[in-house]
């Protein structure tokens, strides 16, 4: 069977900011080559690619991360059937919830007990945060309705069970299928992810720098001088190399899995595609953005479908970058990828079977132009989402 | 018997061996379970299937660059409610690199090596978020045993690390080798992968042998002095 392997390779300016942050407010660092390099985790980075997606798929293709399951379904629930009253749409809800995912649905023991004294009717919730795709929550809706008359008895028939089963592990959405999702006591409907998205690092040596600020008090009576509030803020501006691979063949079975028959799975896999190409490019972590408006685009992207195996091109930075007269660290890094990346996939033979596309801005990045295809961003999303389609359609 | 080996390297890494709940820690250098778990997903093995082939190899690991342990502080947020969920911990090891080997069965070695170049499930240096920097793949080798090829494999530190130490033309690298039974010097660890499933994740203890070699170093200095004696200059007999 053939392959299809996409992967992202990205170079990004950033100026002072603090996209990323440890515990005590310092950017996240990593050593690299022996020194120490400016880091955005892959969890921060694949969360803003996440949020992106809310802009760029209908919200039948997203999915929702909550405890409040039970909750979310029974809106639902009451929407096709509007004579169900709050409290037995959420037993509809919890019941089938837990015959579809085996994970437990009740009212935490701390809001039963508060709601003991009071009057509240807290709702059930899972213990885990549960990861359901719109469809989903919509075909367990249905199921729910349709056993209102006895749900536990309805459920407990094997068929039944059986199909509210089908119904959460099938039809997953978009984010779903490309970041995975853990139900931790209900591993058999687990999707694993079919992205996989490294740390960013800084491709030069970075020491984190520290910004001294005081505040004046607008209504400081005179005899008083000195600031009415000083601090300091972390930060540092950065160069980075972003990183990630995707695999088609997982996202397909991700998304197709349950389809129906007649129901081509070329189409959503397009979209979900286009959608991880142009959300992973253009978003970017909110870290203290509104501190230091770091709002900047990627200088460089190459995009490469591949037929074997992904390649990091990390390597390409190990000796840090360094800036010089007349070049700075993004001209330098794009002459290394230029160098680097026909040389390892020469050494590899990965070269002949790989279309490229690179998208590219201003003087510095100029030597990655012979990589590829040149493109700008929306020409590049449509033509790796209709190389993926035929691709697929061609299995 | 045949040994496969692979080059594991990459600014992260993490390789756990007792990790559980917030706190994620890495050993210092790749785990069995980790590398068989990277061969069994390039098989394209699910988490479920039997593992016993896999588990039965001989594995070793040399540590060719031994990095930095740094430690990630994470945060997660429900995306509906705004509420914070408990902080956890990861740690990784960065800038490291390792050769690790493993020996068996002709046809189950070679099996690998075809999985590690075409892999089903993508390959991943012990945590998903680290893709390896360099091509995971050190060849085939027929007839000889783990030690030797551990011994033999040439360094593959970095360049500049391999400068770093250029006043040394041999480095000596530590070994982590798969115990013979009864082995009195050996250490254990819970580290013999059983069962990869996700609802009843299973190890055994491995026992470990430490070991060391030396390996030549490509950037070292030549070792004998240029010629000088400044004493000929003002002739004599």
């Amino acid at each position: 069977m053939s392959r299809t392997i996409i992967d992202l390779h990205i170079l990004q300016t950033v100026p002072p900011s603090n996209l990323n942050r440890d515990d005590t407010g310092t950017p996240k660092t990593a050593i690299y080559g022996g020194v120490r390099r400016a880091r955005v985790s892959s969890q921060a980075w694949k969360r803003a690619t996440r949020m992106a997606f809310n802009s760029l798929l209908p919200p039948e293709d997203l999915g929702v991360r909550t405890k409040r399951v039970a909750e979310l379904l029974a809106e639902r629930i009451r929407r096709l059937d509007n004579s169900i009253e709050e409290k037995e749409a959420w037993t509809l809800a919890a019941e089938t919830i837990q015959a579809a995912t085996g994970s437990k649905i009740e009212v935490p023991k701390r809001k039963a007990a508060a709601a003991k004294k009071s009057e509240d009717n807290p709702a059930p919730e899972s213990s885990y945060l549960m990861f359901l795709s719109t469809r989903q929550l919509d075909g367990l809706a249905g199921l729910a309705v349709e056993g209102r008359a006895d749900i536990k008895a309805f459920l407990k028939d094997k068929d039944t069970k059986k199909r509210a089963k089908e119904i959460a592990d099938t039809r997953h959405s978009v984010d779903i299928a490309l970041f995975g999702r853990m139900v931790a006591d209900g591993a058999d409907i687990n999707v694993d992810a079919a992205a996989q998205v490294a740390h960013a690092i800084s491709v030069h040596a970075v020491e984190n720098e520290s910004d001294y600020y005081t505040a004046v008090d607008d209504r400081n009576p005179d005899d008083e001088t000195g600031a009415g509030m000083i601090g300091t803020v972390e930060f540092n501006s950065a160069t980075l190399y972003r990183y990630a691979a995707l695999d088609v063949d997982l996202l397909r079975k991700n998304l197709g899995e349950g389809l129906r028959e007649d129901e081509s799975v070329t189409e959503p896999l397009r979209r979900a595609v286009e959608a991880f190409v142009r959300g992973f490019v253009e978003s970017l972590p909110t870290g203290k953005v509104n501190t230091f408006g770091n709002h900047t685009l990627p200088d460089a992207v190459i995009v490469k479908v591949r037929t074997s195996r992904p390649v990091s091109f990390a390597s390409a930075f190990e000796e840090p970058v360094t800036v010089t007269e007349d070049s700075g660290h993004l001209r330098q890094a794009s002459e290394r990828l230029a160098a680097y990346i026909p040389d390892i996939e020469r050494a590899y033979g990965v070269e002949d079977d790989t279309d490229t596309w690179v998208l590219r801005v201003g003087q510095s990045t100029e030597k990655l132009s012979g990589l590829g295809t040149e493109v700008a961003l929306p020409d590049l999303v449509t033509a790796v989402g209709a190389a993926v389609a035929q691709r697929a359609a061609d299995q | 018997m045949s040994v496969l080996a692979l080059l594991l390297a990459g600014p992260l890494q993490a390789w756990g061996a007792s990790a559980r709940f917030a706190r994620r820690t890495t050993e210092h250098a790749p785990t069995k379970s980790g590398v068989l778990g990277l061969l069994a997903a390039a098989q394209g093995r699910e988490r479920t299937d039997d593992l016993s082939d896999l588990a039965a190899l001989r594995f070793g690991v040399r540590i060719d660059q031994r990095g930095t342990r740094i430690r990630d502080y994470q945060t997660a947020k429900h995306l509906d409610t705004g509420r914070s969920m408990p902080v956890s911990e990861r740690f990784y090891l960065a800038d490291a690199v390792f050769v690790a080997a493993v020996e068996g069965d002709d046809t189950l070695v070679n099996d690998l090596h075809r999985a590690v170049r075409n892999p089903v499930y993508l390959p991943y240096l012990g945590r998903r978020s680290c893709p390896p920097a360099r091509p995971l793949d050190l060849g085939i080798h027929d007839g000889r045993t783990l030690e030797q090829v551990l011994k033999e494999e040439k360094w593959h530190a970095a360049g500049w690390y391999q400068r770093r130490l250029r006043d040394q033309p041999e480095v000596t690298l530590g070994l982590l080798i798969d115990a013979f039974p009864g082995d009195p010097g050996a250490d254990s660890l819970r580290d013999l992968p059983l069962s990869f499933d996700p609802l009843h994740r299973r190890y055994a203890l491995r026992g470990v042998r430490s070991d060391t070699v030396s390996v030549p170093n490509p950037c070292a200095r030549r070792t004998t002095p240029p010629d000088h004696d400044p004493i000929s200059a003002l002739g004599g007999e």
